[in-house]
Parts: C-alpha cells; structure tokens; sequence
C-alpha cells in the first residue's frame, strides 16, 4: 500500500501535511504530528504496516506495541478518507 | 466554435469554445496579443462541470440546479486556466479582493460567511477610494517577494469586479462575531483555511507547485483574522487593523 496520487504529502516548515488534489472527494488537510508525519512519509513509497512498524521502532523510543497501534490507527484514518491506495 | 484571445493575470489565453457566451462574459479581458496558452472545450468538459456542480450543491446542501450547457462551459473554461496559473506563478483564489488607494485586501471564508457583504461595507465606508478588485475567484501571481491580486471575469453572482491588477497588502480570514476585532495570525494558523481556498488542481504536478505557492503566499503578505459584525465599524476595523 502507498499514498494514493490524489494526496500529495507537503511540509509547512513544521508539520507534515497531507493534502488532496482536485480530484479527491476529499477536500480537507491532514496535520500529522512527528509519529503520524513518519508514518505518511514511509507510505510515499509502496510498504506494509509491519515494514512501517520497523522502522519506527529505529527511529522512535516507544515498544512495539504502542507502535503497531499508532500505525494500524493511521492507517486506518487514511483509508478511510481515500488517502491510501492497496 | 468561437475563438479569442483574453488576459488572465498578465497572461494572454486563446479561448475556443463551443458557445459563444463565455466571450461575451470573458469581452472586458480581450486582447489583440497573441496567446501564450491556449484553452479549447468540448462537451466532455460540460458532462464534467455538470458532476462536479451536483456534488457540490449535495456536499453544501444546497438544492441541486440544472444548469445550462454554455454555463458549465463557462466553468470549464477557468477550470483549465486554474489548472495552468501555477506555471504563471499564479494561484486561483476563493475570495473577495477590494483595493483601497490602490492596495489590495483579501477577505476568504466558507460561502455564505460573509464575505461579499464585508467589502460592501468597505466601498459604504471609502466611497470613490474603494475599488472592487474581484468577489469571488481572484488570481493572485506570488513572486518576488511580493503578491498580485488580479481582477478577472470570473467575479461572483453580483459581477463585481474590474479589469486591474493591485498588490496585496493583506489577506484575512473572515468569521462573524458581535463585535469587531482582527488580529495577526500565523503562517500555520492560516494554513488550513489557505488551502481550503485555493483551487487544488487534479493534475499532482500542478498541486505540488501550489502548494509550494501557497507557502510563498503565506510568507509574502501579512495573514490576519477577523471577527466581524455587519455594521459599516467593522470595515473601519479591519482596514485600521491590515493598512499596517
């Protein structure tokens, strides 16, 4: 799964945002946090949850399970705003 | 079809259609120059413009309209413009722009806010010092440090607007409130509302360079929020609390 081409990942300096192209029904932003940012840029490229989960584990200090819950949790959000693409 | 040439933001665009009432609405911005770009329509781009404006009006809960097929030309006909500004450093923005002894003032917020009858207030209050830049759907061209607002035909349901172009001295997000008051805000307070009002266009390309206008837009002209009422006090605070 990755980004889908209707959402385009864009910092403001501070944030990561997601943002939707004309052609989304979704017309909102997205502002993530550092965990959420993380976990929007890992899906630029085509991943799994269980690679995003890895490298989070390196790159932040919290268990695994904290971990896969933010993740499965992100996830989840952007699919549901037809952020994701299988 | 019908063919001429019009101005969009210093920009000269060929416009062929297959009505011809987009050139009577386009006649202000007609130019003798030859194009840079050029626009051609055809019923596709109606069919288009007919989906979008349903589920629009089912989105906002309006009533759906029928509108007729050289209205939704209209439509598509800025629709490829919007889609090209970013390579003129140009973003379509929802809004409407007044100038006051020639600097322009931007006042966005969601349809039915406000908008338009807060810059009646400022022509009600400045009289002949006031001109009405565009209502709706101005063109700002952000480059070199500063921002452009550009009148085009494209200026609401009331038509007001005119053929100029004024530098932006501020743009303001607009609520409705009691009393009156503004106040400065921040490049990430204004983020959001930013980009609900500009036109997102379909092509990513094209949404990655107005993100990246929108960014230059923030940092080159003063961003303000104002609480406002619909007494003619609350054009006099906001012009006091942007004129800098």
């Amino acid at each position: 799964m990755k980004i889908s081409n209707s959402f385009i990942a864009h910092s403001d300096g501070k944030d990561t945002l997601l943002v939707s192209t004309g052609t989304s029904d979704f017309s909102g932003l997205v502002r993530s946090n550092a965990s959420a940012g993380f976990i929007i840029k890992c899906l630029e490229k085509d991943t799994t949850e269980n690679e995003i989960v890895e490298a989070m584990i390196k790159e932040f200090d919290a268990p695994r399970e904290i971990l896969e819950r933010d993740v499965k949790k992100i996830v989840a959000q952007l699919r549901k705003i037809g952020a994701i693409e299988e | 079809m019908f063919t001429n040439n019009y101005t969009f933001a210093g920009h000269v665009v060929e416009i062929n259609s297959i009505f011809s009432e987009v050139h009577q609405y386009c006649a202000e911005y007609r130019s003798q120059k030859p194009p840079v770009f050029s626009v051609t329509t055809d019923q596709n781009d109606i069919s288009y413009e007919r989906e979008r404006s349903y589920k629009e009006d089912i989105a906002e809960g309006r009533p759906h309209i029928e509108y007729s097929d050289s209205y939704l030309e209209e439509l598509a006909v800025y629709r490829k413009i919007a889609e090209k500004a970013p390579d003129w450093d140009t973003l379509l923005f929802h809004g409407s722009v007044i100038a006051v002894d020639g600097q322009g003032f931007l006042f966005t917020a969601k349809s039915g806010t406000g908008k338009s009858t807060h810059t009646r207030l400022w022509r009600e209050v400045f009289g002949e010092r006031a001109v009405m830049v565009n209502d709706d759907k101005p063109l700002l061209t952000v480059a070199d440090g500063s921002v452009i607002a550009h009148g085009t035909p494209y200026n609401g349901k009331h038509s007001l607007g005119c053929n100029i172009s004024v530098p932006l001295k501020g743009l303001c997000i607009l609520t409705r409130g009691a009393d009156n008051s503004i106040v400065s805000i921040s490049k990430q307070d204004a983020y959001p509302m930013l980009i609900q009002q500009v036109y997102r266009p379909s092509d990513p390309v094209q949404m990655h360079k107005t993100l990246l206008l929108v960014d230059k837009l923030a940092e080159f002209t003063s961003l303000y929020k104002l609480k406002c009422n619909m007494e003619k006090d609350a054009a006099i605070t906001a012009f006091n609390g942007m004129k800098g």
